[in-house]
């Protein structure tokens, strides 16, 4: 069974996601603070860290970073009631593995957790349309083709997923498998983390992401 | 003013700095002492700055360590005169001078706007200290311009008119100088006051509007799906407000206004709609009707489909505005729509063609319904 973890600060909700989530996973643990969460996650190891972004010290970015980079094995799930995009665009480029809003339904969540534990990525709707707008059009100034473009099959099934389709459906719409789909989401969240391009800066920074 | 060096000074010895900077400049007219020591002073004293004010006299200077600091000031002078270091006979015309304004200017005795209530209402007598400092400022001065009048003789070729002209336009401007900086200054932290308390003002009105409007309608409310939809159109609405750059409250672009209506119709229907925008343009003629139908097939899917959320994804691009409406209910088949349902033939499908633009409806029963609009911009 899959072992996962949960970080947030606000207990009532913590305790509504353990108790629907437990059922279909093994919850080895829980905290409500930054320096406990980096702690526990560490020595129980667990499959995926369900992490909330605002949390006081720091917030799940410091949880998210300070175990990146001692078990980069471990997977985390970004959950938060913000879907500013600094506060997403910061959590995926931290190593958050994908990030879905706290409106989320119990039964998609369950999927999105088996999907970062299966080493997928999990994109919604919105962080779709981020990435599409970030990765706009236009050609970078200096730009590797590797990490700076999404390729139109790339495009195309975050316009699908931003649409509000399933990767399964969108596997159907698209005569794809939903492998691929998979496959074309996992590469686009690594050119999301490793880009340094130049639009996803400026597009950054004029939403005050530093 | 430079390096701030008058103002240490001024601050460890506890006199006003015009003092210190008068003193400066004398020393400077004497062969360029004052320069000379100015950079000295400079290179050896630590940056205040970085020091902040820890350098400050513990207490102001008595009456007899002010005579004091004046007297040696002017045994200095005397020996630079007496070295020869000064050149002609303006030495002690200017010291007058410029010792004269700096009484005038001198305002670190009271706060500003205190010294020009006393200075426009003298009558009320109470302040004996800043008029006879002004008094004995304007009498230096004057001594001094004299001096210099009685020396120069070349001065009063330039005609006496010029003189008096010149005189007066100077002693108008040491007199009222400080003055005018003063209200100026006034004026400029009564405007940031006022700034801060509008922002306030405004983030409280809009608070009471909107969020404690409804929590109240929250509370007075026994059904939970009526709860749940207050909650939500309030939370995107604080967050439109919180996060967007505008605030929220510009209706003018695509993104604005569609996220407008997906708030109002989520609102009246009770149905959660996500709304993705991808780039943003300006409102138009031919994008206002885009939103109408967009608006439109939004109504639509909440009202029929049956779905539990609605999904709309807007996507600008330079030459054209397309968007998608999608649910995933019940869906129907469009051959067999009704007649007098006039929402898709009318509202979507042509207003859409009147604006020059297109409108794509495709549904199957049980797979739910895609609206797709698409305008072209250019």
């Amino acid at each position: 069974m899959t072992t996962i973890y949960l970080v947030d600060d606000h207990e009532l909700f913590l305790s509504g996601v353990r108790s629907e989530l437990s059922e279909r996973f093994d919850v080895v643990g829980w905290s409500t603070d930054v320096d406990t969460a980096t702690d526990e996650i560490r020595k129980a190891r667990p499959d995926v860290v369900l992490v909330d972004v605002h949390m006081p010290g720091g917030g799940g970015l410091a949880v998210v970073r300070n175990v990146h980079a001692t078990n980069p094995e471990i997977r985390f799930l970004a959950l938060s009631v913000s879907d500013a995009p600094e506060d997403v665009i910061a959590m995926i480029r931290a190593g958050s593995r994908g990030y879905v809003t706290k409106s989320i339904d119990p039964a998609s969540l369950a999927d999105a957790v088996e999907r970062v534990a299966s080493g997928d990525a999990v994109f919604s709707p919105k962080l779709a349309g981020f990435v599409l707008d970030a990765f706009s059009e236009t050609e970078p100034v200096e730009f590797d083709p590797e990490l700076d473009r999404l390729t139109p099959r790339e495009r195309e099934v975050l316009r699908q997923i931003a649409r509000g389709y399933a990767y399964k459906q969108v596997a159907a719409r698209l005569s794809i498998s939903v492998k691929t789909v998979e496959t074309h989401v996992s590469a686009v969240l690594r050119k999301l983390q490793l880009s340094n391009r130049h639009e996803l800066a400026r597009w950054a920074t004029e939403r005050r992401i530093v | 003013m430079i390096a701030g060096l008058a103002g240490g000074i001024a601050a460890r010895l506890g006199v006003s700095t015009v003092y210190v900077r008068a003193a400066f400049v004398a020393l400077a007219l004497a062969g360029g002492v004052g320069v000379l020591c100015y950079l000295i002073g400079w290179l050896v004293t630590p940056d205040q700055r970085q020091y902040g004010s820890l350098i400050v006299a513990e207490e102001p200077p008595t009456t007899t360590q002010r005579i004091g600091l004046a007297l040696a000031f002017l045994a200095v002078l005397i020996a630079l005169d007496a070295v020869g270091l000064w050149f002609g006979p303006v030495v002690w015309p200017t010291v007058l001078f410029l010792f004269g304004g700096a009484l005038i200017w001198d305002r670190s005795s009271a706060e500003s706007r205190e010294r020009m209530a006393r200075f426009t209402r003298p009558s009320e007598g109470d302040q004996p200290r800043s008029r006879a400092q002004i008094f004995a400022g304007v009498t230096l001065m004057v001594v001094g311009v004299v001096v210099v009048l009685a020396s120069l003789r070349s001065f009063q070729s330039l005609g006496p008119v010029a003189i008096a002209v010149l005189l007066t336009a100077a002693g108008f401007m040491l007199l009222f100088g400080p003055w005018v900086l003063g209200l100026l200054e006034d004026l400029s932290d009564e405007r940031t006051a006022r700034i801060r308390s509008e922002e306030r003002a405004e983030m409280a009105a809009h608070l009471h509007d909107s969020v404690l409007q409804t929590l109240a309608m929250i509370q007075r409310t026994d059904d939970p799906q009526r709860m749940i939809t207050l909650a939500r159109a309030q939370e995107r609405d604080l967050r439109a407000w919180l996060f967007e750059p505008d605030g929220g409250s510009n209706g003018g672009s695509v993104h604005e206004a569609v996220a407008d209506a997906a708030a109002k119709i989520e609102a009246t229907f009770d149905i959660p709609i996500e709304v993705v925008v991808v780039g943003d343009r300006a409102l138009d003629d031919r994008l206002t009707p885009l939103v109408g139908a967009a608006t439109e097939a939004m109504a639509n899917a909440a009202k029929h489909s049956g779905a539990t959320s609605i999904s709309v994804y807007v996507e600008c691009s330079d030459d054209s505005v397309d968007a998608w409406i999608t649910d995933q209910g019940a869906g129907f088949d469009p051959d067999t729509v009704p007649p007098d349902r006039r929402g898709i033939a009318e509202s979507i499908v042509a207003r859409m063609v009147r604006s020059g633009g297109e409108a794509t409806i495709v549904s199957e029963p049980g797979e739910g319904t895609e609206v797709h609009l698409r305008s072209e911009t250019r």
